[in-house]
């Protein structure tokens, strides 16, 4: 007998890449349980500000209720400190907390914040479901995560955070290069991975604002 | 004069026919017989003067604090109640630390003043609805405060920025350039409005902020009667040498 769970795991895949100038922020859009899919087009992507992006795959229900709290604190945020919406290293912080407060109840969630920090230059967070985490110039998180992670790193290869003087992490391809990329990646995964594929939601942060464009990926 | 104020100045949060809160305006009284204390804003940073009032050579003036740290770039000058001071002062801290607990960056000095606003009004609550005000104050707070701090580049902007806020208990909050408050604000006031200047340095800020407070203290100014301070961009309290440093320039 199967006992019952509060999670399930709706699969999915989130890729973002920051540039000197850019990040984008990349999810598939399939939401499945078991050998089931549920919808094809469902997005895990939401906006938080004009700098800022989460994608987070993992449970649907979990996923939905983190990017709500995150809207709203960010809402809260702007009304308290006249107007100006929280930073993305800041909302990367709060995240994190966010996470981290329910350590033992966790969000089943696998998140990726991209977008750009103060001085304008692409920033990714990763994270695990209990908010630890870290800033770098690449990452990769959901079903799809082992299929992609080792072609970015052979493609990207980020600096070490821990180099002294600091290096920038962030890639040197310009912004079609790295869509380019990002599109290689989803339609590589898709072949292989049955949790990803329909198609790819592809978000591009720069100064000029939030750009979202998509393409279909196979159906199979 | 207390017969048109009959009635409507005991309860704190009662208006009077003519719309006044008698207890807000005494608060503010309470200000006017405090020591000055000034501040003045320019592009290199924010300086926060004030007068210790030395009533006995017997006592050990530096124990007397009116310049308190809130954050590593904000410190706040204050006159009246200093004793009701200290209640804001460590409200403003913990929602500085929560800040940078939450945000992992510095609080924008324009949220500190806010918060600091907020309580200011919340006086004359009951406290006995089991929220969060309970146990608060019973009167209005007797005291101004001067706020100086360095804010965050904004968006788009490369530079950070110094900033003046003056706060009073009826818990309004004014950005300011240059800013007095206590016994001496009239006349401090005129002062800096004749003498400032947008592109100061921190160094003729310094110097006016002690020539103002020299003019309207009724000692002669030393460096054990008046507390300095600077936001640029990290608070810094000065120390006695660095006091007269500044007096040897009057």
């Amino acid at each position: 007998m199967s006992t019952w769970s509060p999670y399930d795991m709706n699969g999915g895949t989130c890729v973002a890449v920051a540039g000197a100038d850019y990040c984008i922020v990349a999810a598939d859009t399939r939401l499945s349980t078991g050998f089931s899919i549920l919808t094809r087009e469902h997005t895990k992507v939401v906006t938080l500000s004009d700098a800022c992006v989460l994608a987070s795959a993992g449970f649907e229900g979990d996923r939905k209720q983190l990017h709500k709290v995150l809207g709203m604190r960010q809402q809260v945020f702007a009304h308290n400190h006249g107007g100006k919406p929280m930073s993305c290293p800041a909302m990367a912080q709060m995240l994190s907390n966010t996470l981290y407060f329910k350590r033992f109840f966790p969000y089943y969630t696998f998140n990726l914040l991209g977008g750009l920090d103060k001085s304008g230059k692409g920033a990714v967070y990763t994270y695990d479901a209990i908010g630890s985490y870290e800033r770098t110039g690449y990452a990769c998180q959901g079903s799809g995560q082992a299929l992609i992670m080792p072609v970015l790193d052979n493609q990207l290869k980020s600096a070490s955070p821990l180099l002294y003087p600091p290096v920038s992490s962030a890639t040197p391809l310009t912004e079609a290069q790295a869509v380019d990329l990002v599109k290689d990646c989803f339609a590589t995964a898709g072949e292989r991975d049955i949790y990803t594929g329909d198609a790819v939601e592809i978000v591009v942060i720069n100064r000029n604002g939030v750009r979202r464009e998509t393409m279909p990926l196979k159906l199979d | 004069m207390f017969q048109t104020r009959n009635e409507y100045d005991r309860g704190v949060n009662t208006f009077s026919p003519e719309g006044r809160l008698f207890q807000v305006e005494y608060a503010m009284e309470a200000i006017k017989l405090g020591s000055t204390a000034v501040g003045i804003c320019t592009p290199e940073g924010v300086v926060l003067a004030v007068e210790k009032r030395i009533t006995s050579p017997l006592m050990v003036a530096s124990s007397v604090e009116k310049i308190m740290e809130i954050d590593s770039h904000i410190g706040a000058a204050m006159s009246g109640l200093t004793a009701d001071a200290r209640t804001l002062v460590e409200h403003a801290r913990v929602e500085c630390q929560n800040h940078g607990f939450t945000y992992n960056e510095s609080i924008p000095v324009l949220s500190v003043t806010q918060s600091i606003c907020d309580m200011a009004l919340r006086f004359g609550e009951t406290g006995d609805d089991d929220d969060d005000d309970a146990g608060g104050m019973s009167r209005p707070f007797g005291v101004a405060l001067l706020l100086a701090g360095w804010d965050p580049a904004e968006d788009g902007e490369e530079k950070t920025k110094p900033a003046l806020y003056h706060t009073d208990p009826s818990g309004t909050f004014v950005k300011y350039d240059a800013k007095a408050i206590g016994s001496g604000a009239d006349s401090a006031q005129t002062q800096l409005q004749e003498n400032f200047k947008s592109d100061m340095t921190l160094v003729e800020a310094e110097t006016l902020a002690l020539s103002t407070l020299k003019a309207v203290m009724e000692e002669k100014v030393t460096s054990t009667n008046v507390e300095i301070a600077c936001v640029a961009p990290k608070y810094k309290l000065y120390t006695v040498e660095q006091v007269e440093a500044v007096l040897a320039r009057l």
